[in-house]
């Protein structure tokens, strides 16, 4: 994130006026994700303009648009499965510190084939480039036998897969749709098992190989109405709701039971 | 349509979750037994948290067995001295499994030791199940089946702080019914079931109560326990889903009530067999899991 702010500022400070009057704005259509007794996955719209460019079907500038919506960071545990006689276990694993739940490239093309490598490195654009291996914490013995056994390498590709296995990980390629004039919008659907959170999307304007605006929203997914009273009051006042559990239960369970006697 | 759980934190189609909770209470009023030993496993199958899938049906269980319960009060077929001993032991026994639980689920183990405790438990009570029933269908066509009166153990005397349960019509020890309410009240914390199908047998053979108080005592027993139990999970593990236990119940009791019906124009011993046959497959199904390899090699944790 630092390292997109500070090209954005050396390029307003080095670049000459014609290459400030390239902008990029984007806002979110709602920035709040509620998630309530009914959600089962959402979609989200970033709305943006782009200035002082043509539309790409103009060929004498063409230019791509990336957004990255990254969720919360949070912590995680690897762990590889490991056969013990006849059946499979869960072997001691290895913490994955501060990695984002949740990371979506949506794009107008496949990233490879507009923004060099070096550039994708600076700005997190890929799941490949959030260097999930300088976050796992090989601080015990146990955990620097995993490393050491399975390998950096393995170890992130198995924390990606679980991603993308879960829809939280994506790459999106053909993702911008453009409308009038500078107008586009990204739409990006949110699985069910979107992490609770704030996220932040940012978006670059990128032409021959090199970001030159870049802009961001906020988008904050929260569990609201009886999700959230639940949800809070589980996990405040845990033995409150434990009672209140047994009885909802047990009023239910007599009700039911009546009910069906006449 | 789609229902969020709070808890478990995935949707579910409320439909689908009414008629499981309504097959198991069906089975359950056919053969009146309490269903939580299928429930968790099917809950499991069907992507519900191994952890969730336990805290839940306690407090499902607690909701299933209140009409039982207050059925057999009335009745006066509930024999208090011997249901409170039992309680005490079973909310240690709550206690020491809730504690057990944590330390799995905290070690990453739960997921595997859940499935095989089922798969080992179902596995042992459908064999017992079949083998009994066959060999009862196979002997029903002999007139005036074998009655033993097994008389009270030596070492039952033996005990001391024997006392004398009216109801019952015992005088024993409150030792042996408090360690089998312990042990009823581990397995309730750990595998999310309310035990009545190891309580009543234990009742009967190994406490020799008179029947008529048995089946009362230990819906009394566990509806007392799974409460506790759901208390517990609440505030040691995070793992008692409201909606879903709700949900379940709904269909349950009227499942209950449906199979109840059904099963008085069924011979007994059909019925068993069928359960029995139902219990193993679903002990087979458990033990795919655990001794097929994994979809992947490794799985990430959310901590």
């Amino acid at each position: 994130m630092r390292t997109g702010g500070l090209i954005c500022a050396l390029l307003t400070l080095l670049a000459a006026d014609a290459a400030c009057a390239n902008d990029i704005a984007v806002a979110l259509t709602d920035s709040v994700v509620e998630v309530d007794a009914g959600f089962a996955g959402a979609r989200i719209v970033l709305f943006g303009a782009v200035e002082g460019l043509a539309a790409p079907a103009n060929e004498a500038s063409p230019y791509d648009i990336v957004a990255v919506l990254r969720g919360p960071d949070a912590d995680f545990r690897i762990r590889p499965m490991e056969r013990r006689g006849l059946i499979w276990t869960r072997g001691p694993g290895i913490r994955v510190e501060g990695a984002p739940g949740f990371y979506i490239v949506a794009a107008t093309q496949p990233v490879e084939d507009f923004a060099p490598p070096d550039l994708r490195r600076a700005l997190e654009i890929g799941a490949a480039h959030l260097d999930i291996a300088a976050r796992l914490d090989a601080s015990d013995g146990r955990a620097r036998e995993v490393l050491a056994r399975h390998g950096a390498q393995a170890l992130t590709e198995a924390f990606l897969e679980a991603g993308r296995e879960t829809g939280r990980f994506r790459e999106i390629a053909g993702a911008v749709a453009f409308h009038k004039g500078p107008l586009f919008s990204i739409a990006i659907d949110l699985p069910p098992t979107t992490p609770i959170g704030e996220y932040e999307a940012r978006v670059y304007l990128i032409r021959d190989g090199e970001a030159i605006a870049q802009d961001s929203a906020a988008l904050s997914v929260d569990k609201v109405g009886i999700e959230r009273r639940i949800y809070d009051l589980a996990h405040q006042r845990p033995i409150a709701y434990g009672l209140f559990c047994v009885a909802m239960s047990l009023g239910a369970g007599w009700l039911a039971a009546a009910a069906f006697r006449k | 349509m789609q229902i969020y759980l709070p808890i478990a934190e995935m949707p579910v189609d409320p439909f689908v979750v009414v008629m499981l909770g309504g097959a198991v209470g069906f089975l359950s009023g056919m053969f009146g037994v309490g269903g939580g030993f299928l429930m968790t496993p099917l809950l499991i199958f069907y992507g519900i948290p191994p952890a969730v899938a336990v805290g839940t049906e306690a407090a499902q269980i607690v909701g299933s067995s209140v009409s039982g319960a207050t059925a057999h009060l009335r009745r006066k077929a509930v024999d208090f001295q011997m249901g409170w001993i039992l309680v005490a032991g079973g909310a240690a026994g709550a206690l020491t499994g809730v504690a057990i639980f944590r330390s799995l689920r905290e070690a990453g183990q739960i997921e595997v030791f859940i499935s095989l405790a089922y798969m080992i438990f179902l596995g042992l009570i459908g064999a017992l199940m079949l083998a009994e029933s066959l060999r009862k269908l196979l002997r029903s066509a002999e007139p005036g089946a074998r009655k033993r009166r097994r008389r009270r153990t030596a070492w039952m005397a033996a005990l001391p702080f024997a006392m004398r349960f009216r109801r019952s019509q015992l005088y024993i020890s409150p030792l042996p019914p408090l360690v089998l309410g312990y042990f009823v009240g581990v397995l309730s914390a750990v595998m999310g079931v309310g035990g009545g199908f190891i309580m009543v047998p234990a009742m009967i053979y190994l406490l020799q109560m008179p029947t008529n108080v048995v089946v009362g005592t230990s819906l009394f027993q566990i509806m007392f326990v799974t409460a506790v139990t759901t208390v517990l999970h609440a505030a040691a593990n995070y793992t008692v889903d409201i909606v879903l236990a709700l949900l379940l119940l709904a269909g349950g009791v009227i499942g209950a009530q449906l199979g109840a019906r059904i099963g008085v124009l069924l011979k007994a011993e059909q019925l068993r067999a069928l359960l029995a046959l139902i219990v193993l497959a679903v002990c087979v199904r458990l033990a795919f899991g655990l001794v097929l390899p994994p979809p992947a090699p490794y799985v990430v944790e959310a901590l």
